[in-house]
């Protein structure tokens, strides 16, 4: 089968596959645009082209969509490939607990690896879609290609170090900068505006990931544009002062995801 | 900026108006007054009411959600003014509205619930129909219904009453601003008497200035006065006197509006004899008087009928720029979500237009059911926003920055518009408008024609709108 030459133009290789995504689209690493997010460092034009052959394309997904929940069987790494996705857990109280936010480029499901089952919920926040990479083939190539294993590890050990991200006594003032802030250094390096941007998740969402009461994210929020640090207008977020807002974020660090 | 009336030119104690005749009369047509746009007539029937809750939900997950504005619908009378439009109903029965107010409050419950905690309302409105026509008692159950559904600040909103003089003393007066109403805008049309009579609206004058001035020691932040031109009987002499009276009284705000004679579509001017009602020609007249009138005694003209003191919060919101259309006519505060409560009364929250049950027995079953009375609406599309901005921009603020469209919406304006645009030549031809290479703005000679320059940007009106449908320009 041609396989095509641009990340848009995909062939359909099948029908309705196991987890439901139809048509199953081939994509292509090698002309994809986020590989460099995704796949960075060591992996030479030959290797992507060999990940070209394991990784497919899933259909935009709703807003709402859930991609896996919990107790899902293990299968595949799924990179974002457009959209924004949240990873969620539900507590034996019914509580929801936001883990991250998951942009084009980032990816889902590492920590599914050691127990063979999804530990969390992923659910599109807008029109999303992701690419699949079978993890049994992944782990062949990964095998293979020295790059591709180092890259695997850094994306582990990175999540890990932002679980812990949060765990400190911060207020939410330095919660909310250092929140802004990474995801104007995530939109950056996706090509789009540090400074303007869409939320596309809910003052929920925000507050519950930062460990915030909802009306305290829209209080600081509020001071903020008050304070002219920040312009909102509804969901959309313009950055006015970024350097006080790195200065309100240094004891944090950045946010990751 | 503040746009005063730059085109009256005091000269020695004489105002001259520069009033185009010709040009107004050439340009009177019918259109829209957009209060919203799109205008109610686009919204559809059968809107579902779910789609209006969706829209609240994704409101209450802004980072900031917006502040509401809350408007009530007391639609009734105890006597018919012919020339009413609104949506209203006749009775004295006062069980009747008692049986109402019931319902309203379990709408606003129904309604309040949908909202977060934190969503403060910053505005009330009530308007009708004749609010003051429900008894002291019934009105505070209203503040307090409404104060137990959604959440009011400590020191409550912006809140305002329509009032009919003929229904309130000065005690009356002092009660609502003891309930916490600091705004009241007094039904005056016209003190002639003969006009009066033709419209069925009695009023004594010596009362109507008794009560107003009760709202001023009161303490009412804010007192505006409605007149209407155009009416059955009006003559200059007449309609001169009730500016007279006007201006003495010295509200911070006139709304001059004009009669629209609609027969067809309002069953109450039936009463109202063709032969009655003054020609074009004298319209016009007592437009340019009323101008003339209040732009002397120091009122600054806001847009379509509005005129304010320059002290009043509606010049102040015109001058810093957070002055908004809405159904009243303008609203000091841009950005507020609008809760619609009672007989076919309109909300706007988010992307979403929703519009209550015309008809008191859908309302009411409604109600009953415990479901939100919605029957019609209209999801904005992209478009919409654009020129609904557009639009508003125009009525508020009588320019429209390029550049402020293009960053809000990220479209090219010249581009976006190139349709509208290569038909806007008649209109700087006429002088309505000047084209400067970074803002779009309305001269002297178009600020009575602000509907025409907002109906080129309306993308509902099938070329150029003709017919009895809409209220005449003028």
């Amino acid at each position: 089968m041609v396989k095509s030459k641009t990340a848009d133009k995909e062939a359909v290789v099948g029908a309705i596959d196991a987890r439901g995504f139809h048509p199953k689209l081939q994509a292509a690493c090698s002309t994809c645009s986020l590989s460099q997010l995704c796949l960075p460092m060591g992996l030479n034009q030959a290797d992507l082209e060999r990940m070209d052959g394991l990784v497919t394309r899933s259909a935009p997904m709703h807003e709402g969509e859930h991609l896996f929940r919990v107790g899902d069987e293990f299968k595949a790494i799924y990179a974002v490939r457009a959209g924004t996705y949240k990873s969620y857990t539900v507590d034996s109280q019914g509580r929801e607990h936001v883990l991250g936010f998951h942009l084009a480029g980032e990816l889902l499901g590492l920590d599914a690896i050691y127990p063979e089952r999804h530990l969390c919920n992923a659910v599109a926040l807008d029109t999303a879609s992701v690419c699949v990479m079978p993890f049994g083939e992944l782990r062949e190539l990964a095998g293979q290609i020295g790059g591709l294993r180092a890259q695997l590890l850094r994306l582990m050990s990175k999540d890990i170090s932002d679980a812990t991200a949060l765990a400190g006594d911060f207020t939410a003032e330095e919660r909310i900068a250092a929140f802004m802030l990474g995801l104007s250094r995530r939109f950056e390096q996706r090509g789009f505006s540090p400074k303007e941007f869409n939320l596309t998740m809910s003052r929920r969402d925000i507050a519950n990931y930062l460990r915030l009461a909802p009306e305290t994210v829209s209080r600081v929020f509020a001071r903020f544009e008050k304070d002219q640090l920040i312009a909102v207008d509804r969901r959309s977020i313009r950055l006015v002062d970024i350097d006080k807002l790195h200065q309100m974020s240094l004891c944090m660090g950045e946010m990751h995801s | 900026m503040r746009l005063g009336l730059p085109h009256l030119m005091p000269q020695a104690g004489v105002v001259i108006v520069d009033f185009d005749a010709d040009l107004i009369q050439r340009y009177d047509c019918s259109g829209p007054r957009y209060t919203s746009y799109p205008t109610a007539r686009q919204f559809e029937s059968h809107f579902d009411p779910e789609r209006y809750k969706q829209e609240v939900a994704k409101s209450n997950d802004d980072p900031v959600p917006s502040g509401l504005s809350v408007y009530v619908h007391l639609p009734y009378c105890s006597s018919p003014c012919f020339y009413c439009g609104c949506t209203r109903l006749i009775t004295r029965d006062i069980q009747k509205v008692a049986r109402y107010l019931d319902r309203l409050l379990q709408e606003a419950a129904l309604q309040g619930r949908l909202f977060d905690g934190d969503r403060e309302v910053q505005q009330l409105h009530l308007g009708g129909g004749t609010p003051t026509m429900l008894t002291d008692d019934q009105l505070s159950l209203l503040w307090e219904g409404l104060r137990n559904s959604f959440h009011f600040s400590a020191k409550g909103p912006e809140a305002s009453i329509e009032v009919d003089p003929r229904t309130v003393t000065p005690a009356r007066i002092e009660a609502f601003r003891e309930l916490g109403f600091n705004r009241a805008s007094f039904g005056i049309q016209d003190f002639d008497p003969d006009v009066q009579e033709a419209v069925n609206r009695k009023q004594d004058a010596t009362h109507c200035l008794k009560v107003i001035e009760a709202a001023k020691s009161a303490g009412f932040d804010s007192i505006s006065v409605d007149l209407i031109y155009g009416l059955p009987k009006q003559t200059l002499a007449g309609f001169r006197a009730t500016l007279d009276t006007i201006i003495d009284a010295r509200p911070g705000r006139v709304a001059v509006y004009a009669y629209a004679h609609l027969p067809q579509h309002f069953k109450a001017q039936h009463h109202i004899l063709e032969k009655n009602v003054p020609s074009p020609g004298t319209r016009l007249q007592l437009l340019a008087l009323t101008v003339e009138l209040l732009a002397r005694a120091g009122y600054e003209y806001i847009g379509m009928d509005h005129f304010a003191l320059p002290e009043d919060a509606l010049a102040l919101a015109h001058g810093e720029g957070s002055l908004q259309r809405n159904f009243q006519g303008y609203s000091t505060r841009a950005g507020l979500d609008l809760v619609g409560l009672g007989l076919s009364a309109i909300g706007h929250v988010g992307r979403v237009y929703a519009q209550n049950a015309k008809g008191m027995q859908e309302y009411g079953s409604a109600i009953d059911a415990g479901r939100l009375p919605i029957t019609h609406g209209l999801s904005l599309s992209d478009d919409d926003l654009i020129r609904a901005d557009v639009i508003n921009r125009l009525m508020c603020y009588h320019e429209v920055r390029y550049q402020d469209i293009e960053h809000a919406h990220h479209i090219r304006f010249f581009d976006y518009f190139a349709l509208e645009l290569r038909h806007f030549q008649p209109l700087v031809d006429d002088g309505l408008l000047q084209l400067e290479p970074d803002r779009m703005c309305v001269l002297p000679r178009g600020r009575f024609l602000l509907r025409n320059l907002a109906m080129r940007f309306d993308a509902y009106l099938p070329g150029h709108l003709s017919g009895p449908v809409y209220s005449r320009v003028i």
